[in-house]
């Protein structure tokens, strides 16, 4: 179990109605956010039959399992069982709620409460991607604190944070210090590269 | 051969090709872990495993295999040979999954407004009621009868939304059979099948086959219909978490709409059947 915030997603990936995959510590969870703009982290799997809520669907404030419709609220309770539409679900039902909070236009999770706040970043959000790899990022000039790498690329600061995945895979989540589309595109690519390289395609 | 132990998965028949399209080069599988190659001799199947020749026969448009020495015959459908029916070879769809998931979600109806949208099913016609299950111990085979669903499009043959009955039936621990409402031949029932030929514990190859009355649709039109409704079905198998078909209940939360299912495992675990299947709720 990890004893930090995770870095899982960038804030405008994650628009109201959007479900997700991500991992926190090698756990597998559904990130997702209602119609008002409220962010959720839980077990992806549906206690019902063990299918994944990331293939799911968002109505409201309602997060709903694709493979027989039964839809949880808030506090991860299930909500309706459409099989039996005047059923009321019992207590018991219930999808493992971990935490995310957003932050810098980032969204943080852990899988149990922190005192501390997530690290505090700056720029504007680039993009993120998967590398297939787990690079040591001091190699390409980075300072690494924690989930937290900083360093320049093509000379615009950069602030990389990480999300070690299970299968030997590193997610990234970029931001940088610029909001100018050329220089951003440019950034994109440079990222590309650094993959490519860490990946060792063209070493 | 008296007096050894019955080994309740090697002794079952599978479903391990399927005749109209097995050519001259045979065809090089698995089953249950183990490579077997098929091939026809003389019109007759012939499988083997390492050198070893396994028993055989054709039936219902597919190549039946087994590892062990199988007790009983092969499962009885007797539409099957009832005349006027089009007997239609789907083909197959591997999944990454237990063979056992795939026969469970083969008997499940809820999922139908959902996975099938516009097709199988469709909001607000999601209620499951009530319908039969039993095991019925004279045959060993799990049937639900008085199943009732309403469907937009049930068959390639329906022109509206009907509410379709079925029964379910499963003769064998991976394979499953349905009878389903004939929208052009009321008092008689559709025969569709699910065949699953175990590769391993976690990936099977489907193979669907139907005994229809329907002297009208295109044979490819049938094919491609079920071929679009086991492709929807396969999103679903293969993020199932566990991927192993849990037999004991507390991993996951059945309701009445799920006592097929529950008779099925309960079924399985009675015959000893775990091959794709954990028995502890991990």
């Amino acid at each position: 179990m990890t004893v930090d915030w995770t870095p899982v997603a960038l804030t405008r990936d994650l628009p109201p109605l959007v479900v997700m995959p991500v991992t926190v510590g090698g756990a597998e969870l559904a990130l997702w956010r209602s119609a008002s703009g409220r962010v959720a982290l839980w077990a992806d799997r549906c206690p019902h039959r063990g299918m994944r809520l990331s293939h799911g669907f968002v109505r409201g404030e309602a997060l709903s399992c694709i493979y027989h419709g039964w839809s949880y609220g808030a506090s991860g309770q299930c909500l309706r069982i459409p099989a039996h539409p005047d059923l009321a679900p019992p207590e018991a039902i219930r999808v493992p709620v971990s935490h995310a909070t957003e932050q810098d236009g980032v969204i943080w999770a852990a899988l149990s409460p922190l005192a501390s706040k997530p690290p505090a970043v700056s720029g504007t959000p680039l993009r993120s991607l998967t590398l297939d790899a787990a690079p040591d990022l001091s190699a390409f000039g980075f300072t690494v604190h924690g989930p937290v790498a900083s360093g320049t690329l093509s000379g615009t600061p950069v602030t990389l944070l990480l999300n070690p995945q299970p299968d030997g895979r590193v997610t990234v989540h970029a931001l940088c210090a610029t909001a100018a589309p050329a220089t951003l595109a440019a950034l994109s690519r440079d990222l590309e590269a650094l993959r490519r390289v860490a990946e060792g395609a063209f070493a | 051969m008296t007096g050894q132990t019955r080994d309740p998965v090697r002794d079952e028949w599978y479903p391990v090709a399927l005749v109209s399209r097995l050519g001259p080069q045979g065809r090089d599988t698995l089953l249950l872990g183990e490579a077997i190659r098929i091939t026809l001799e003389n019109d007759a199947p012939l499988v083997t495993a390492a050198g070893r020749t396994l028993p055989s026969q054709s039936r219902y448009g597919h190549v039946w295999t087994s590892l062990g020495t199988p007790p009983h015959a092969l499962f009885d459908i007797p539409e099957a040979d009832q005349p006027g029916r089009r007997l239609v070879d789907v083909g197959l769809v591997r999944v990454k999954c237990s063979p056992l998931r795939a026969v469970e979600n083969f008997l499940d109806i809820a999922h139908f407004p959902f996975v099938h949208t516009d097709i199988l099913g469709a909001e607000p016609h999601t209620e499951v009621g009530r319908y039969d299950v039993t095991i019925r111990d004279e045959v060993d085979e799990v049937w639900a009868t008085k199943v009732h669903f309403y469907q937009p499009q049930a068959a390639k043959s329906a022109a509206g939304g009907i509410t379709t009955e079925y029964m379910y039936r499963v003769p064998a621990p991976t394979v499953s059979v349905l009878y389903k409402t004939c929208p052009p031949r009321p008092g008689e029932w559709d025969v569709i099948t699910l065949f699953v030929q175990p590769l391993t514990e976690t990936l099977c190859e489907v193979w669907p086959w139907m005994a229809l009355f329907d002297d009208t649709t295109p044979m490819t039109d049938l094919i491609h219909f079920q071929q679009t409704i086991f492709l929807q079905d396969r999103s679903i198998l293969e993020n199932q978490q566990p991927s192993l078909l849990p037999l004991d209940p507390g991993l996951e939360i059945p309701t009445r709409a799920d006592l097929t299912s529950v008779a099925y495992r309960r079924w399985l675990k009675r015959r000893g059947y775990t091959y794709g299947a954990q028995l502890v709720a991990a």
